[in-house]
């Protein structure tokens, strides 16, 4: 099992005066098991890159080996089924996706679909409902008639139902607030660690890439060009000018901390965190 | 009287979910407005009833002396845009010349002035080389620049902004942003509606809506000073307070404002030791 890139290129209008090669040669391999965070500026390729983790887009040229799958140019893909059942991908603004008259119907037609049956399908879709906190009363209610939080958790409840083993995560907490954002994170990380499912994210936030993702991939102009701990590459000043990496506020209040002389370890990078360790220190 | 006036508004999208209740406020002509909430709050709501896309259930709305209403709104329309959230949806010509004549041809300017208005907004947006692209082929922070262009290009007296750059990159967020602070310096009275602190900091005005009812109009200094108030809305506060709280939770009182400070504050505790 593996999420192994093997220079692999987008090239979208392929052929065309507007052919746009948004995916340059990309070699990677994602750590499965763990968090990783997919970064870079709009038109990076991020979104290109995580629409082949379920065949959403094939590769023009190179190929990609996910799970037991193998998605190359040219050859033609005859386990779409599995795939998108094995890869849940939860797109930007997944609440426009609702489209049944109730939200229970909503949350069980991706288990349906992938042949549980009617009474496993209606019991998947209600542990992940529950598992998103909506309510039992809510089930029958059309998913147009509850808050855009709610409709966001309704969605991504449609994926968890499937039982995927890898979680792929666009833009999840964009437009929520921010309670709602970090409880939905605190689901995601916590279906890690328990779960193992393996988490793929990506956001501009780098805040919360900072708190919450063990590795990152940054992507620039199609090309990959870091891949390794998050906090390896936030502590290279030279990447993070030459690429414009918005430094996350606990970024600079750990330098500040460190420049005094306190120490604060690797797991020190949310703030109740490093808190706890200076505290510790005060003793 | 002020440019804009709520009085007493309410609105229930159905007996059992009022979105606003009762909020009153005046704004000036010229003023940088942020409203902010947390989801479900009513600040979408209540910007559609400004904008007349809702209908006031009780209560009024009056700009530039013109009740919201809707023998009024065609009028009131020729006054204020909306730019909304998700730059793909308000896309409607098929190049970005077409985007920004929608608006001209429908207010019925003159042909041969069309160009020359194209131009000139294009150009305060920054898009002056992009006139024939198709929104396809732009970014979100470009497709919502060309939004405000064709909404700048009908001279209206207010814009509203229902969390334009919540669906952009770091970099389309400043470049939409600085184009309102603009905006705001061009005398165009901006509302608008944001996750964003460091936006509502930059404002002259904030608005915070809790539960549909107004929580507090104040500037945004004096709106930041309760932080334990703001959370208990379940609001974001700026980081240097979010320290402070976390300390405060292990008991160290930090008096600091500022990073530095805490950092240096923290240091002499330790040595004291």
């Amino acid at each position: 099992m593996a999420i192994k890139f093997k220079a692999l290129s987008y090239i979208y209008n392929k052929d065309m005066p507007y052919a746009h090669k948004a995916l340059d040669h990309i070699d990677l391999e994602i750590t499965e098991g763990v968090i990783t965070a997919i970064i870079g500026e709009t038109g990076s390729g991020k979104s290109t890159l995580v629409e082949h983790l379920n065949a959403l887009l094939l590769p023009s040229e190179g190929s990609l080996e996910i799970l037991d799958y193998e998605l190359a140019a040219d050859k033609k893909v005859r386990f779409l089924k599995p795939l998108r059942k094995d890869v849940g991908l939860v797109f930007q603004f997944s609440e426009y996706q609702l489209f049944e008259e109730t939200i229970l119907k909503d949350v069980t037609f991706g288990p349906l679909n992938f042949g549980y049956s009617p009474e496993e399908a209606t019991q998947r879709a209600k542990d992940a409902l529950a598992l998103l906190n909506i309510p039992e009363e809510l089930y029958e209610k059309s998913p147009l008639e509850i808050s855009g939080g709610q409709k966001r958790r309704v969605a991504i409840a449609g994926i968890i139902a499937c039982d995927p083993k890898i979680i792929v995560l666009d833009e999840p907490t964009a437009g929520l607030d921010p309670k709602g954002a970090k409880q939905l994170i605190e689901l995601f990380i916590d279906m890690n660690r328990t779960l193992h499912k393996t988490v793929i994210l990506v956001t501009h936030d780098n805040e919360m890439v900072y708190n919450y993702a063990d590795e990152t991939v940054l992507l620039h102009q199609g090309k990959v060009v870091y891949h390794g701990p998050t906090l390896k590459l936030f502590n290279d000043k030279k990447m993070t000018e030459e690429y414009r990496l918005l430094e996350p506020q606990i970024v600079t209040f750990r330098n500040l901390l460190i420049e005094k002389g306190f120490k604060l370890t690797d797991e020190a990078r949310t703030l109740d965190k490093l808190a706890e360790e200076i505290r510790k220190q005060l003793k | 009287m002020s440019l804009i006036e709520v009085k007493n508004v309410y609105y229930a999208y159905n007996e059992n979910s009022v979105a606003i209740d009762d909020v009153s406020f005046s704004l000036e002509e010229g003023t940088y407005t942020t409203v902010i909430g947390h989801n479900g709050s009513g600040k979408s709501t209540l910007a559609k009833m400004i904008a007349g896309l809702l209908e006031i259930q009780k209560g009024s709305i009056t700009i530039n002396g013109l009740a919201v209403n809707a023998e009024n709104i065609a009028r009131i329309r020729r006054d204020l845009g909306i730019v909304f959230q998700n730059p793909d949806n308000q896309f409607i010509g098929s190049t970005v010349r077409d985007d920004i004549a929608f608006g001209l041809e429908n207010k019925l300017v003159a042909v041969e002035n069309t160009e020359r208005i194209i131009e000139e907004y294009a150009a305060k947006v920054g898009l002056s080389d992009h006139l024939d692209y198709e929104p396809q082929n732009l970014s979100g922070g470009q497709k919502q620049r060309v939004a405000i262009a064709g909404i700048m290009a009908m001279k209206p007296k207010i814009i509203i902004f229902d969390e334009a750059t919540s669906m952009l990159d770091p970099k389309g967020k400043k470049e939409i942003k600085q184009l309102m602070y603009q905006l705001a310096e061009e005398e165009i009275t901006v509302i608008s509606i944001t996750h964003d602190i460091e936006e509502v900091m930059q404002s002259d005005n904030c608005i915070v809506l809790n539960k549909g009812k107004l929580f507090m109009q104040d500037k945004p200094e004096k709106v930041f000073a309760d932080a334990e108030k703001l959370r208990k809305i379940n609001l974001d506060i700026p980081f240097v307070m979010q320290v402070k709280e976390v300390f405060r939770n292990k008991k160290i009182k930090l008096k600091a404002n500022d990073l530095k400070g805490m950092a240096e504050e923290l240091w002499r505790l330790n040595s004291k030791r």
